[in-house]
């Protein structure tokens, strides 16, 4: 990925951070939004840019666990810290997250579009709390928007994941 | 793509106030940017200057102490929604902090940021009134608190002055007879209309009425009028003036016709909060 | 947006009417408003209006044309400019009348305010109490002015 151009006097952050488990060193300006390095600079394109203004949840990472809008966050914000991507949230050896695995089998999906967020919210929810009731987990997942499947899929989707990251599958 | 500018980092209060007294309106303090950013995402305005506050220390505790309950102003509103202690103590806050906006807005945007930036589509500021919070303003020669009824002076504008940070909030710590409730309305991804009551119940009585709207004005307000009409009155007595005390208070509000709704539209449905509200708090 | 003022002068309808076309005094009025230039006088003028709602700043160069104007009773003008940095536009549609009621003069203006662009979506209400806010503010400047030159 080319190293995005700067002036000679702009303000450079070093960055380092781990990546979807891998350690990262870069440099960036104050200004650089997170969707924008991610997407541009470290070729991850899963994470969209679609409302940006952090209401639909299509941008939506993992930075130490914590859910958050890419596309309005500022990329200098995670140094330190380990930032998920959905690509990287399988297994090296392809093996699929139960998340990603329980939207495929459940139909948690149509064009995919709101997919990567909804899915990386999903995790932030069972990681903190491993048994969600239905209400809990819609208060949960309000901010992330699907203009196609109607959300039941979705939501099916996510308690037969949970269901089995339980252990009782 | 955002404009360029320059981040300041500084690890104190007295630094950063500094940075603000020198720099001016080229400068902004900047902590979760959940407004900040949006705005200047839009292009509305521009900076030369951000001043990252987040490494000033202290600014995150969420404490019982001296008849108060104290929030530093960088508490984001996911660890308010986490904290057991406002659970328990300051329920209505709790289950407001819990419904703003949407997860990931929770988990950046802090408190104290939400405050200053003053959006009138906003929830903590009318409850923490009517809660009659008061809010500490910090800057390099000193502190001052400031009632929180007299923090909002606009829309995007509060009193504090151009070097002062906010740096905690308190609240009375309440009592086995406070009763409080915030209730909000809106379909839009900010909320149209809120309005938020708290008084004191004592055998059937109520005192200390505080009601506040918020989102429907320019700011949130107190009103004044209309909490006349509960004060000093007892259980029932208040539940029949409840009606006429929404219809005060929708007009009291300031409601401005915007894309939100209607004045007429907003100050009904102030009313219908209101009562909602009380009945929440009572019981 | 329209808004309506009328304010009670203290002054004869004469000296109101000269007022307004003493263009630096008259602009002088208007909050926010500097830099007035006459490019035609009578017919084309110029001024830059700067307001400002909390962090939020406008800035728009206007254009002002005398569309109509009726000696000592009326005048119809349009005023229109750009803020290229908010990306914003704003046209004023405006009508002053002018009339005597026991000897004083009564100024009344009708304002038809359209602002496009960014600004009018994010804050329309805002926007409508700002215009009357400065409507109201330049209707008590320009009383205070001419009662006071007396």
């Amino acid at each position: 990925m080319a190293k995005a151009m700067t002036r000679h006097d702009a303000q450079l952050l070093p960055l380092t951070f781990t990546l979807n488990g891998r350690v990262q060193e870069l440099d960036v300006e104050p200004h650089e939004l997170l969707l924008d390095v991610v997407r541009d600079r470290l070729g991850l394109t899963g994470a969209k840019r679609s409302c940006d203004v952090q209401v639909c949840g299509a941008c939506t990472l993992l930075v130490d666990g914590r859910p958050v809008s890419a596309c309005t966050t500022l990329a200098f914000e995670i140094r330190g810290c380990s930032v998920l991507t959905i690509e990287g949230l399988a297994e090296k050896n392809g093996k699929l997250h139960p998340l990603q695995e329980a939207f495929i089998e459940h139909g948690g999906f149509q064009c995919g579009f709101c997919t990567p967020g909804m899915i990386l919210a999903a995790k932030a929810l069972l990681d903190e709390n491993a048994a969600p009731s239905e209400a809990e987990l819609k208060h949960f997942m309000h901010g992330n928007i699907c203009r196609c499947t109607g959300y039941k899929k979705i939501i099916e989707s996510i308690m037969a994941a949970a269901k089995k990251m339980r252990g009782n599958a | 793509m955002l404009r360029r500018f320059r981040l300041e980092e500084p690890e104190s209060v007295a630094d950063a106030s500094e940075l603000l007294g020198r720099f001016g309106e080229s400068a902004k303090v900047y902590a979760g940017g959940t407004e900040l950013l949006l705005a200047m995402k839009e292009g509305l305005v521009q900076y030369e200057r951000l001043i990252n506050v987040k490494r000033v220390k202290g600014l995150s505790e969420i404490v019982a102490a001296d008849g108060m309950i104290r929030f530093g102003a960088l508490c984001t509103h996911h660890e308010l929604e986490k904290s057991s202690l406002l659970q328990q103590k300051l329920p209505s806050l709790h289950k407001l902090e819990q419904n703003v906006a949407n997860v990931r807005v929770r988990q950046s945007g802090t408190l104290g940021g939400n405050l200053c930036f003053a959006e009138p589509h906003a929830d903590p500021g009318t409850l923490l009134m009517a809660l009659g919070a008061k809010l500490v303003a910090e800057k390099s020669s000193g502190k001052r608190e400031i009632a929180a009824e007299d923090f909002f002076v606009d829309a995007y504008e509060t009193s504090l002055q151009a070097d002062e940070l906010l740096t905690e909030i308190r609240v009375p710590a309440p009592t086995d007879h406070s009763r409080s409730a915030y209730l909000k309305f809106g379909y839009l991804e900010r909320p149209s209309v809120g309005v938020a009551v708290a008084f004191n119940m004592n055998g059937g009585g109520l005192s200390e009425v505080k009601i506040a709207v918020g989102c429907a004005g320019p700011a949130p307000r107190r009103v004044p009028e209309a909490e006349m009409l509960l004060n000093g009155k007892s259980r029932e007595e208040a539940e029949r003036n409840l009606a006429q005390a929404g219809a005060v208070a929708g007009r009291e509000s300031q409601a401005i016709t915007d894309l939100h709704g209607s004045q007429d539209y907003k100050e009904h449905i102030v009313g219908v909060l209101l009562k909602r509200a009380f009945q929440s708090a009572v019981s | 947006m329209q808004f309506q003022k009328e304010v009670e002068i203290l002054a004869p309808r004469e000296k109101v009417w000269n007022f307004i076309w003493d263009v630096d005094r008259f602009i002088a009025c208007v909050p926010g408003c500097k830099d007035a230039k006459t490019i035609e006088a009578g017919k084309k003028y110029s001024a830059t209006m700067v307001e400002k709602v909390g962090p939020f700043k406008v800035e728009f160069p206007t254009n002002i044309d005398v569309l109509e104007r009726e000696e000592l009773t009326h005048i119809k003008a349009q005023a229109s400019g750009a803020d290229n940095k908010i990306g914003s536009r704003m046209k004023v549609d405006l009508d002053v009348n002018l009339r005597e009621q026991d000897g004083k003069t009564m100024l009344g203006f009708v304002a038809t305010v359209d602002i496009l662009g960014k600004l009018a979506a994010l804050g329309h209400g805002i926007i409508k109490r700002k215009a009357d806010q400065v409507l109201d503010e330049f209707a008590q400047a320009v009383k205070k002015r001419l009662e006071g030159d007396a």
